[in-house]
């Protein structure tokens, strides 16, 4: 057990991957020579070579087509789009190629494909390289999305992702690169569809992903001060998510707040909170709260990205209020 | 809130400092009933002590809105009134209900029935209960915003334990009567619950010499006859003077904050038909021994006699509860609040200690446990105490 980087761990996954499995190979801008944008493929152009580490052109749509492609013929391509928010460019590809392949060919085709998507914004890199956008993708029958919050989850659902036989979207939070957490010696994969307690509580569920984990866990500190133990639970994968977790620690603290650095409107948010208000609606004693960033592009000044992305202070009042 | 925007009601009055809550132990009135100034309306319960509530004013009952043992907080409303003003009285009321509110929360409790609409507004879980427990929730006061009733609004009716209790006789085919708890033990029942969840009790334990005691006590009791001095009461005054010489051990814990009292006032738990009362021995460091022992068996005839007044059982840092007559050889009990001390009392034991040569020597002892509040007590207070309580109870002609 030793403290890596989740750049690392990302590194990691993809490195043994490579190695257990001739199929695999990764392609995306700057992925081979540069070691990529975040350095996630370094070393891999050196080990593997240019015929399984490919770098594209500027030209999304090609990737994410170069990977359904592949991957009908029996790859496993890792595809990386360099900043979520230029998946714009790959949309058809992926919700209207990869996502029903299998069900238009009546299981014929498998897609055995991952495409990796840094999201989030605090790089003050302004509106069109800080969004999350995992919600269009959790919408799109077909799909399935996974954003890890530590070294362990990353290197353990990109392994599930790439051996899963269909279409994972992998998102990865820009500022969870360079935080350092345990992964083990001998890292497993982590099973799609499964959440984790980060940290029990009895007073008020906070469900949560990705770099909202960490905000969340702060915000537990905050509360303990006054005596209120919350409970941060990680989905871990937001396509399938899992729900009998959240549905059975919400029968425990009665309370739920759901937080992410997404906007808060139309957001994964919206989905969890629906599902429990139905299935969980007789353990609920108090409403149900989102954390989410304003209905407003993110800002590039840092003052104002600062004030814009949710943070724990803002999950803190949430679960006040829930507290009421 | 002003009287202005509240139907006329009847709401459970403040009768003392620290009164949070009390039992509704009985209506003098009924739905429609024509009331005038000095009428006797309902007698509440509360530190264990009836208090009957008489009308200032005249008016009209429309509806009784809790029932005979029911715990109302204080500012809760009891009925409604006839009548679109507000009364003298309700005014009155809510207005030292107000002050009291104001001064603890930025928030009232409110009632959430609303007449005009009949809806209940309450969070899905606590209608999930009161439904598996039989609970009206038209009866329930809501502490959520705007009244919302929560989960824990229910009270102990909303505990999974008493769910379950509640199933158990029927479920595995027991038999078992369920009995409704008077006012009295409800209160008791309460109380010390209460005690025990938000009081942070530790213990403090001596073996006390009592040989001195009982020559004193005899001596006494032989000289003057008609007192008929009892250990509990040497303990009252000898834990009276040991109080009054640590006067900081004579504080209690209110609401964050630290009540120093200058006179040792000592409640004795006293076992009635009806439950227990805590009848307050005043200043009995102070007083002789004599005034002490007449002050405890008057107040021990009339808790029996269940007539003890407000000023009889308010107040005072700590109690006495003696068990020693049923042989039991110590008591660990739950602290009285808002007192801080409560001090058990063993029954007198006869052992053979080794002394200063090692060789048996028959001893009298009784076993003092001290319980206290450690919000405002530690341990070596306790111990200082106790120690001090020892040394009087041995040497009982010098200090008493």
């Amino acid at each position: 057990m030793s403290e890596v980087r989740y750049l690392k761990a990302v590194n990691q996954a993809l490195y043994d991957a490579m190695e257990a499995d001739d199929t695999v190979f990764v392609i995306g801008e700057d992925v081979g020579a540069a070691g990529g944008p975040f350095k996630a493929t370094r070393g891999l152009l050196e080990r593997f070579g240019p015929g399984r580490v490919y770098d594209a052109p500027i030209a999304e749509a090609v990737i994410a087509g170069v990977a359904v492609g592949a991957a009908m013929t029996g790859m496993r391509p890792v595809a990386e789009i360099m900043f979520m928010d230029f998946i714009t460019l790959a949309m058809d590809q992926i919700v209207n190629q990869a996502a029903k392949a299998r069900s238009m060919f009546g299981g014929q085709a498998s897609l055995p494909l991952v495409i990796r998507a840094p999201h989030g914004g605090g790089l003050s890199a302004g509106p069109q390289h800080s969004q999350c956008l995992e919600a269009w993708f959790a919408h799109v029958p077909g799909l399935k999305v996974v954003c890890p919050a530590n070294a362990a989850d990353a290197y353990g659902l990109i392994r599930s992702a790439i051996d899963d036989p269909d279409p994972v979207i992998v998102v990865e939070n820009k500022t969870l690169y360079a935080a350092k957490s345990e992964l083990p010696d001998d890292p497993q994969a982590v099973p799609i569809g499964k959440a984790t307690i980060s940290r029990p509580g009895r007073d008020v569920t906070v469900v949560t992903y990705g770099a909202m984990v960490r905000e969340a866990l702060t915000a537990a500190d905050q509360l303990t001060i006054e005596g209120v133990e919350i409970e941060v639970l990680d989905l871990r994968s937001i396509q399938p998510w899992d729900e009998a977790m959240v549905v059975s620690s919400l029968a425990r603290t009665h309370r739920l707040v759901v937080a992410h650095e997404a906007v808060e409107a139309f957001g994964v948010g919206a989905e969890v909170v629906a599902r429990m208000a139905d299935i969980g609606f007789d353990e609920l004693d108090a409403p149900i709260i989102r954390v989410g960033a304003p209905f407003a592009p993110s800002p590039f000044a840092k003052a104002l990205e600062a004030a814009y992305r949710p943070d724990a202070s803002d999950i803190v009042r949430a679960v006040r209020r829930t507290l009421a | 809130m002003g009287a202005d925007v509240l139907m006329p009601q009847l709401v459970m009055p403040k009768l003392g400092l620290t009164m949070t809550e009390g039992v509704l132990l009985e209506w003098h009135v009924s739905a429609g009933d024509v009331f005038r100034a000095g009428d006797m309306l309902f007698v509440v319960e509360t530190d264990k002590v009836a208090n009957e509530i008489q009308a200032d004013t005249d008016g009209i009952i429309d509806e009784l809105l809790v029932e005979e043992g029911d715990i109302v907080p204080v500012g809760m409303p009891l009925a409604t009134l006839k009548g679109g003003r507000v009364s003298e009285l309700s005014e009155k009321v809510i207005s030292t209900v107000e002050a009291a509110v104001s001064a603890v929360a930025s928030e009232p409790r409110q009632f959430v029935k609303d007449s005009d609409s009949g809806r209940i507004v309450s969070t899905p879980l606590a209608r999930k209960r009161a439904r598996e427990m039989g609970v009206d929730l038209s009866r329930v006061a809501g502490s959520g915003p705007g009244g919302r009733i929560k989960v824990d609004d229910l009270g102990h009716l909303g505990d999974p334990i008493a769910q379950e209790m509640r199933r158990l006789p029927s479920e595995h085919g027991l038999q078992a009567q369920e009995i409704r708890p008077s006012a009295a033990r409800l209160a008791t029942a309460r109380r010390v619950s209460a005690a025990k969840t938000n009081v942070p009790h530790f213990y403090i334990t001596q073996d006390v010499e009592v040989s001195a005691l009982q020559v004193f006590r005899a001596t006494i009791n032989e000289r003057s006859p008609g007192i008929r001095i009892s250990v509990t009461h040497l303990l009252i005054k000898a834990l009276g003077v040991a109080m009054a010489e640590l006067p900081t051990t004579n504080r209690i814990w209110v609401d964050d904050k630290i009540l120093a009292f200058n006179q040792v006032d000592i409640g004795m738990v006293t076992e009635t038909v009806d439950g227990l009362r805590v009848p307050i021995i005043r200043d009995a460091g102070r007083r002789t021994l004599e005034e002490v022992a007449i002050d405890a068996r008057t107040l021990a005839s009339r808790a029996q006699e269940d007539s003890l007044t407000q000023k009889e059982v308010g107040g005072g840092s700590v109690s006495i509860s003696n068990v020693g007559m049923f042989g039991a050889s110590s008591l660990t009990p739950i602290i009285n609040p808002p007192q801080a001390m409560i001090l058990g009392v063993g029954s007198e034991q006869a052992l053979f200690r080794p002394d200063e040569a090692g060789h048996p020597f028959l001893h009298k002892e009784i076993c003092l446990t001290l319980a206290c509040d450690h919000r405002v007590h530690d341990g070596a207070d306790a111990a200082r105490l106790l120690a001090r309580l020892a040394r009087i109870l041995k040497n009982p002609s010098v200090s008493m």
